[in-house]
Formats: C-alpha cells, sequence, structure tokens
C-alpha cells in the first residue's frame, strides 16, 4: 500500500465514488497509456464504530448490531459472535441448533457467490451473466425467507441456540430450489469454461502464485484459487462441520478464472453439505438458556465466510455488556493482494481483479484517517483532539 | 416551390424531425430488446424522448479549463454530420434525398465525425477518466475505420459506381450478403464498433472510466451527443441494410431488414463480454481487415 505518489505521473482516481465500486473506497492507479504501474488504496469512507457500539450494549443486543456487520454475509458474523459467547459462557448447544447454524452458514454462501459470480460479470461487461445470475439468486432468497423470514438479515442465531426450527413440510421446496440452482452452477460453470469472449477477460489476469498467497495473507477462495488450503471449515471446523464435512475446492493457476471456477465448485460443495444436513438433521432441542451476565474471560474465534475467515475477538469482564470486541473481515486480508496484483496489468483489468477478492468495505473499515491537503501533512488526532475538533466544528455551524 | 423542398428535406423528412424520432424509436427497440434478452422488463417507449427531454431543460455545466467554444460546438457539430449523412442514404426505404459519384465515401466520413467529435470532447477537459475515453475512442477508430470501409467498398465494386443511390439501386436486384459475406460480417461488427456498443464498448467502460469521454457532459450537449449516437444508428443500419440486404425499395422493407440487422446486433451485444482496447485493435487489424482483403482478392478473380 505505497503512500507517495511520483510527481506528474498520470493518476486515475477511482473511487470514493465510482461506478466500479458499489461501496466507498478511494484508489490511486497511476498508468502509463493503459498499463498501471502502481497503485494505492485508501480505506475508511464507511467506518461505522460498530466495535465500540458493541461495548456499549448488551450482550443480547449486540446479536442484531454484529449481524449487521455485512450486508450479505450477515448470518456468520452473528454466528461467530454467538460461538465466541458460547465458548465464554461455557455453554453446550445442541446439536441440532448447530445443524440449522451451519445450514444457513451455507445457504448464505450460496446466495453470496451468486451476487458475486453476477457483480464480477458486470465489471467485465458482461451484463446477461449479471442479469441471470441474479435472477437464479433469488431462489436461495427465496429459501432463506421461507426458513428464517428475512431475505437478508436472517437473525437465524440466538445467544445459546437458533430461533426457528425446520419442519418436514419445509425441506420438500428447498430441495426443489436447491436441484434448481444446481442445474444452473451446471450451466454458469459451463459459461465460466467456455466463452470464449470471457475467457479472454480471465484467463492469465491477476496471476497469484501460491507463495505470494501465503506471504499476503490472502483468506477464502481467493487463495484458495491460488492453491492455499485455507478453508477454516476444514482445518478447524467449527459448529456442525465436524458432522457434515465439507471439501476443500483448490486450483491450481491462481488466475481470475481460478477464482470464478473455485467459487462455483463450493457451490455444488454448499449445495451438497445443505442436502446431506437436511437428511439427516439431529433431533433435540433447538437451545439451551445463557445467563445475562457472561463470565468474565476471553474468546477469539475464526470462522468461513463466504469471501474468507472472519475472526472474532470477545472480551467479557463479567457484566451484561462486553468490554472488547474486536471483528477482522477477509477484505482488509485480501486487499494487499490487489494492490500488487494490478501492477503491470490493464487499466480495463483492474475492476475485475478487485471485484475477483469480493470486496466488502464497509465490513473492513476499522478507522478513518483524515488527510488535511490545506496542513500538507497527516496527522493522528488523539480522542481529545477529536472530541475538540467536534464541538468546535458544531460551534461554528450554529453560529 | 423550388426553395420549400430542400427545406422541407432538411428539417422534416428525411432529415430533422424525422430522422431524430426515428433514432429515438430505434435506441427504444434496442435498448427493450437487450432488456428483454437479459431477463429484465426494459424502458417504456418513450424513455429514450422522455431522457432527451429531461437533458436539454436541465442546466449545462462548464467545466474548468476547457475551451468552452469546442465544448458547447462539438456536439452540434456530431449531430451535423450524422444528419447530413442521412440526406445520402435511402432512409425509410425512399431514394436519398441527395446524391453525386462518390457520396459513399462522404458518407462514411460524415458518419466518423460523431467518433471524432466524441474523442475531441474528451480531449478537450481536464477530467482524467474523459482523457482516457477519448485515447480509446480515437484508438477504436483508427481501428475499425479501415476494415469497415473496405467492407463499404466491396458493394460499390460489384455495382460500379460510389453513389449510395446507384449502390442500392443496384442491390435491389442482388443480395450482395450472398456474393460478399465476409463483407456482411465485417460490416456489421464494425457497425457495432461504430456505435461503440457492446463489446465495443471499452471507451465507455462505466466501470473503468465513468462515461468516457463524455464523463464531463451534461444537459444540452449531452443530449446532442445521444441524438447523434441515435440518428448515427439508424443511418448505419440503412446503409448496411440497403448495399448488402438487398436494398430498400419501400418504407416496409426498410422497417423489416433494419429492425432485423438491430436485433442481430442486439443479440451480438447481449452475447458477448466487453473486449479490452488491445483485444479490439486486435480484432480488427488481425482478423477484420484480413477478410475483407480475402473477399476482396475473391471478388477480383471471380468477378472479372
Amino acid at each position: 500500500m505505497e503512500t507517495n505518489t511520483l510527481p506528474n505521473s498520470f493518476t486515475v482516481p477511482i473511487g470514493p465514488q465510482h461506478p466500479a465500486l458499489k461501496e466507498p473506497g478511494h484508489f490511486q492507479f497511476e498508468v502509463d497509456g493503459e498499463i498501471v504501474t502502481r497503485a494505492y488504496v485508501r480505506l475508511g469512507y464507511a467506518h461505522r464504530g460498530i466495535e465500540k457500539a458493541a461495548e456499549e450494549r448488551n450482550w443480547i443486543q449486540d446479536l442484531y448490531l454484529l449481524e449487521r456487520v455485512c450486508g450479505i454475509c450477515s448470518h456468520i458474523h452473528a454466528l461467530a459472535y454467538c460461538l465466541a459467547v458460547e465458548q465464554l459462557a461455557n455453554a453446550q448447544v445442541p446439536p441440532r441448533a448447530q445443524a440449522i447454524r451451519v445450514l444457513v452458514a451455507e445457504l448464505e454462501r450460496i446466495h453470496s457467490h451468486f451476487l458475486w459470480m453476477g457483480v464480477s460479470a458486470h465489471e467485465a461487461g458482461f451484463d446477461t451473466l449479471f442479469m441471470y445470475s441474479w435472477r437464479d439468486r433469488e431462489q436461495v432468497m427465496d429459501i432463506l425467507e421461507s426458513l428464517t423470514g428475512n431475505r437478508v438479515n436472517y437473525s437465524a442465531n440466538l445467544l445459546g441456540g437458533v430461533k426457528f426450527d425446520v419442519t418436514p413440510a419445509q425441506i420438500d421446496p428447498i430441495l426443489k430450489g436447491l436441484d434448481y440452482l444446481e442445474q444452473r452452477t451446471h450451466h454458469y460453470l459451463n459459461v465460466l469454461r467456455s466463452d470464449t469472449m470471457f475467457l479472454q477477460r480471465t484467463r492469465g489476469i491477476g496471476v497469484m502464485t501460491r507463495a505470494q498467497g501465503e506471504v499476503m495473507g490472502a483468506v477464502g477462495p481467493t487463495a484458495r484459487a491460488s492453491n492455499v488450503p485455507r478453508d477454516l471449515r476444514v482445518v478447524a471446523p467449527y459448529a456442525a462441520y465436524p458432522q457434515f464435512p465439507v471439501k476443500m475446492v483448490l486450483d491450481t493457476r491462481g488466475d481470475l478464472q481460478a477464482r470464478f471456477e473455485v467459487r462455483v465448485q463450493e457451490l455444488f460443495e454448499s449445495i451438497r453439505v445443505i442436502r446431506s444436513i437436511l437428511h439427516d438433521l439431529p433431533e433435540g432441542e433447538l437451545s439451551v438458556r445463557l445467563p445475562r451476565r457472561i463470565p468474565a474471560g476471553e474468546a477469539a474465534v475464526r470462522l468461513e465466510a463466504p469471501r474468507g475467515e472472519v475472526f472474532y475477538f470477545v472480551k467479557s469482564n463479567g457484566t451484561d455488556k462486553p468490554e472488547r470486541l474486536k471483528v477482522r473481515t477477509p477484505t482488509i486480508c485480501n486487499l494487499n493482494s490487489v494492490v500488487r496484483l494490478v501492477v503491470g496489468h490493464q487499466l480495463a483489468d483492474v475492476p475485475m481483479i478487485l471485484a475477483g477478492i469480493d470486496p466488502c468495505f464497509s465490513c473492513n473499515d476499522r478507522m478513518v484517517r483524515v488527510s488535511r491537503i490545506d496542513r500538507g501533512s497527516e496527522q493522528a488526532m488523539t480522542w481529545g483532539d477529536l472530541r475538540k475538533y467536534g464541538i468546535d466544528h458544531y460551534k461554528r455551524l450554529s453560529k | 416551390m423550388n426553395a420549400v423542398l430542400p427545406i422541407l428535406h432538411l428539417f422534416l423528412f428525411p432529415g430533422g424531425l424525422f430522422l431524430l424520432a426515428l433514432g429515438l424509436l430505434y435506441q427504444w427497440f434496442s435498448r427493450k430488446l437487450l432488456a428483454l434478452l437479459q431477463n429484465r422488463i426494459g424502458p417504456r417507449w418513450f424513455q429514450p424522448l422522455a431522457d432527451t427531454i429531461k437533458l436539454l431543460s436541465k442546466e449545462e455545466v462548464i467545466p474548468d479549463g476547457v475551451n468552452p467554444t469546442l465544448f458547447m460546438g462539438l456536439p452540434l457539430v456530431a449531430l451535423a454530420g450524422t444528419l447530413t449523412a442521412a440526406l445520402y442514404v435511402p432512409t425509410a426505404g425512399l431514394p436519398p434525398a441527395y446524391g453525386f459519384p462518390g457520396d459513399l465515401i462522404v458518407v462514411l466520413y460524415l458518419l466518423s465525425l460523431l467518433t471524432l467529435c466524441t474523442g475531441l470532447a474528451g480531449a478537450n477537459t481536464l477530467d482524467r477518466f474523459s482523457l482516457i475515453g477519448a485515447t480509446r475512442t480515437l484508438t477504436q477508430l483508427f481501428s475499425y475505420e479501415a476494415p469497415f470501409l473496405l467492407a463499404m467498398l466491396g458493394p460499390a465494386m460489384a455495382a460500379g459506381s460510389w453513389q449510395v443511390g446507384v449502390i442500392a439501386d443496384y442491390a435491389r436486384g442482388h443480395w450482395l450478403i450472398l456474393a460478399q459475406p465476409l463483407g456482411f460480417l465485417v460490416a456489421l461488427v464494425g457497425l457495432m464498433g461504430k456505435l461503440e456498443m457492446p463489446p465495443f464498448d471499452a471507451p465507455e467502460a462505466h466501470t473503468e472510466i465513468v462515461a468516457g469521454a463524455l464523463t464531463e457532459y451534461s444537459g444540452r450537449s449531452l443530449a446532442l451527443f445521444n441524438l447523434g449516437r441515435a440518428v448515427e444508428l439508424v443511418v448505419g443500419l440503412t446503409l448496411v441494410a440497403a448495399v448488402y440486404l438487398g436494398g430498400l425499395s419501400n418504407p416496409l422493407w426498410f422497417l423489416v431488414k433494419t429492425m432485423g440487422l438491430l436485433l442481430v446486433l442486439v443479440g451480438l451485444q447481449a452475447l458477448l463480454t466487453r473486449l479490452r482496447i488491445d483485444q479490439t485493435v486486435g480484432l480488427w487489424w488481425r482478423y477484420g481487415t484480413l477478410l475483407v482483403l480475402a473477399q476482396w482478392f475473391v471478388m477480383i478473380l471471380v468477378w472479372r
């Protein structure tokens, strides 16, 4: 993440508002003709202070707050938080609840990957694939709605279990929906492998070797497309993954094509796991009761979100509120690879390489750095400075 | 009466208002068709007209650092160029309003005026997206122009005239698409390049460079550019249909043939992924030009 740019260089700014970005982020690409020679990223436009807000709310309220860290993988955040709190409270969650949690997590993965496929195709100018994959995504949204009552923030988790049960009557429509999705996924895999024009835009673009992937700390499908075996569902199974194992999907090529194929192959894997969960859903309770005050201690949880590893650290001091909560989302791990990989590529490939990691800016923003152009230097503000600045600012406005 | 007729030609039919209306209609048709192919609903029939009226009524922002005369003048020249080109082609299936030997070349260059003006308009501003867009627009112009020109000269050679009206008359008895399939293919794809339709929309690829050369344009000037694009769509389709698809003997045939061509263009648009600008140039010079030259070679051997 370079900070200094050469004078007299031709820099293309992308963001914070740009059609290629669905969320605010700022990139600068120094180009020589069409070739990118240097890249710079600046984050922090969507910093919402969720971690601080979580410290102000009690354990139950935080569940709903943290589900809103990400609009796409909402369930995985609530799940990570629940697992951490349950670890602190030393609660044994019933197996049926864990299975339902994994069920929703895998449905969410299908929805996220379909969404990503559409967005990436759109970045390449292949809008037909975009429209079709989003149409098919509706199917999995309907399944999620039939299960949880919501299309986006499913709110499936409770501290100590899940809120809803899967009845036998619900299973048949879900299986039908999955059949349709599987058939469509076969079709998309075929398109991604055989469409010559699309292959021209993906094959050999943004190649990340295994060594690079390991050094840059890539996670999720981005890493797996470079043959880095990082999938927490396999290497550190949580919730019901020990009972319903997942096969890791790896690819050795490391280019955009591999990232497309890894994600599409993961769809098959998710569909298989969902079917096996629906077939062998363990009997039993849906939740256990957790105390209102969680015993003091620290817990760290790592889960595999659709985009890669999500990390949660929760510290309790024995009261009804967490003392500290830390969230790290996969985008921040993968962004580094974008800044490195775009160098030497054409400007036209930049949006695709960026979309290739499935970025989610509002999830990963943890701080804002303010650069004052008029002062010519960047300076960090302390909490006191910031407070004073805010008070002065509003005083000026109210005059 | 002698003075009235040219004015009617210029302002009502086939130039001027009629052409603008037809352009907007074709634009709607292509947008609607693309939407249906992409599983969308698409715009209502008056949407292009509504967009134009809205743009015309909006404030026009002239950015810092541009030459205002050029900034305002270029869209006018672009629209005027495409409208003038329409006078020499058999619009609506009627014989061309005007014609002189060699007007084919004039029509082709009048049609290029729009692209040229777009490129200059982009280069006139300081905006970095516009500059890259302008570079790409002009690069693309230089890549498709020669093959397209060669593809249009094939029928001219067969007809023995470089006048659009004469070629169209000749084509009425000869479906040149059968005799010169390669030329037709190149002309069709060249038309897509001319109109910057996907997959040749790298100059305005909005996920990379926002709106390309026209990023800084708003209001009236943007509306004029859009109208120019709409008219060019009609003129280009008319030209290709007239010389390759057995001429345009009456308005009905005109509608059927140009809409049929548009159907093919929109179908390709829905199927293909955007080409990078280097891929566009490679495609035209490596395949497009060679295909047309091969066609010419065969023609020279067989026809004579």
